[in-house]
């Protein structure tokens, strides 16, 4: 059953990026480095940050509960070796302990941190055991670094939900009538013709009303501006 | 600065680099268009989320093994802090008139030093050992080179990393990834210069004139290149 809520917890969080974005968001505003009460104790995410701030052995002996059979047969998946996979537990299971403090929210769920330091030391491990040039490791083809590039892209992000949140203001701002014709043409990108059907207006008082409501949205941005 | 890319790896390469069943130099290679490329970037963290959700979901039995003193063994190790997480290592490649910055995964792989050799045709190559299944390079085409027309026994994926070539069927730019399959037959040229990152999982065979004469010799390269890695 465990096994079950947990793979569903991915599912979720997937589904719904809107909540975790909220609370990735609950996690920056706060002075407090990522209060942990504001996740249910009991999820991977609460007993990674246990053993990343508290050195908590007891959320480390539950992870290891969680995932160690997973690892054991993400090895045997790709090694097909049951001593290598062993040995994969313990590599793996030894960066979850190491790496902990390392983990944030920003990094996404508790399952698919594990999941991709575990296919890490895996790669490693195989080059290992296959006597394979040492000069790039798991850790260069898959960097963390890839997030740096990815912040800039969140700040971007951020600066167009403001944008937005201006324009929804303004939006509302209008009359009824005009709000309605902008929403048909710009936010459900109608054409005018579609639009005119939709609302039952003739095509010329869509176009004088769409006109008059653009007018109107440039002058209170204008002004938020000046 | 980062440019779009025209030609991307398959969704399904994609899909095997996030799960990490792939060999060690199509992985630096993904690897390094991925850095250049933000589409790539996006969609391979989407399917790390799937990778992790079929990763659960895959049935996993107890093995029945007692694991007490491995965790015991666990926890006696420190943890890492949080400074100790950034290393940075030199990304730049010095070609004749200027320099290329490299993605950080070829850098590293290039940093014990790169031999050049002269192929002929104004193309030069130099091979790193990634692993023993394909052979990797990084390819210089000087401007105006044109290779011998050939085609690929398996795979070939080179990424463009600086300038431009073209062949039958398209013409290439930085961050670029192309894949050909046995079947492509090809004959690229560049016209500005070219530095690429090559990964052959099979040698190439040449089918025109006098190059044909090179196959034996690819062959000879290609084990070569196999056997330089078994002495590691």
């Amino acid at each position: 059953m465990a096994d079950i809520s947990l793979a569903m917890d991915t599912i979720m969080m997937g589904t719904f990026p809107a909540k975790k974005e909220a609370q990735r968001k609950q996690a920056r505003d706060s002075s407090v480095p990522l209060a942990a009460n504001r996740l249910d104790p009991d999820s991977d995410e609460s007993l990674l940050i246990a053993v990343g701030t508290k050195q908590s052995t007891d959320a480390f002996n539950e992870l290891f509960n969680r995932f160690s059979k997973r690892v054991f047969a993400h090895g045997m998946k790709i090694t097909r070796n049951e001593q290598l996979s062993k040995d994969l537990v313990q590599e793996a299971m030894l960066t979850v302990w190491q790496k902990a403090p390392l983990y944030d929210l920003d990094r996404g769920t508790a399952q698919s941190w594990i999941f991709t330091l575990t296919r890490n030391r895996c790669f490693d491990m195989l080059r290992k055991q296959k006597r394979q040039p040492s000069c790039v490791s798991a850790d260069d083809i898959w960097p963390g670094e890839f997030e740096d590039v990815d912040a800039h892209g969140k700040k971007e992000h951020e600066f167009i939900e403001v944008e937005i949140s201006l324009v929804e203001k303004y939006l509302s701002q209008l009359p009824a009538a005009q709000q309605a014709v902008v929403e048909q043409v710009y936010l459900f990108d109608r054409t005018h013709e579609e639009a005119s059907a939709l609302l039952e207006i003739p095509l010329g008082t869509l176009k004088s009303r769409l006109r008059l409501a653009m007018g109107k949205l440039r002058q209170l941005i204008g002004n938020e501006n000046d | 600065m980062i440019n779009e890319a025209n030609f991307h790896p398959s969704t399904e390469l994609l899909q095997k680099f996030a799960a990490g069943t792939l060999s060690g130099g199509m992985n630096v290679a993904i690897s390094a268009h991925v850095e250049l490329c933000e589409l790539c970037r996006k969609q391979t963290s989407e399917l790390e989320a799937k990778a992790t959700i079929d990763w659960l979901q895959t049935p996993a039995d107890d093995n029945g093994a007692e694991y007490s003193d491995m965790i015991a063994n666990i926890i006696s190790h420190p943890q890492l802090n949080k400074a100790e997480e950034k290393k940075s290592i030199l990304s730049e490649m010095h070609m004749l008139d200027h320099s290329v910055s490299l993605p950080k995964v070829l850098a590293k792989a290039a940093a014990e030093g790169l031999v050049w050799k002269k192929l002929g045709g104004g193309i030069n190559q130099a091979q790193i050992s990634l692993d023993d299944e394909t052979q990797c390079e990084f390819i210089y085409m000087q401007p105006g080179s044109q290779t011998p027309v050939h085609k690929h026994q398996g795979s070939e994926v080179t990424l463009v990393l600086d300038g431009s070539f073209s062949d039958e069927l398209g013409q290439y730019g930085r961050s670029d990834f192309i894949m050909r399959t046995s079947i492509d037959v090809h004959q690229p040229r560049s016209d500005e210069g070219c530095l690429c990152f090559a990964v052959l999982d099979k040698p190439l065979t040449f089918t025109k004139g006098i190059a044909r004469l090179l196959n034996p010799l690819n062959n000879y390269r290609f084990k070569k290149a196999l056997s330089q890695n078994t002495n590691f």
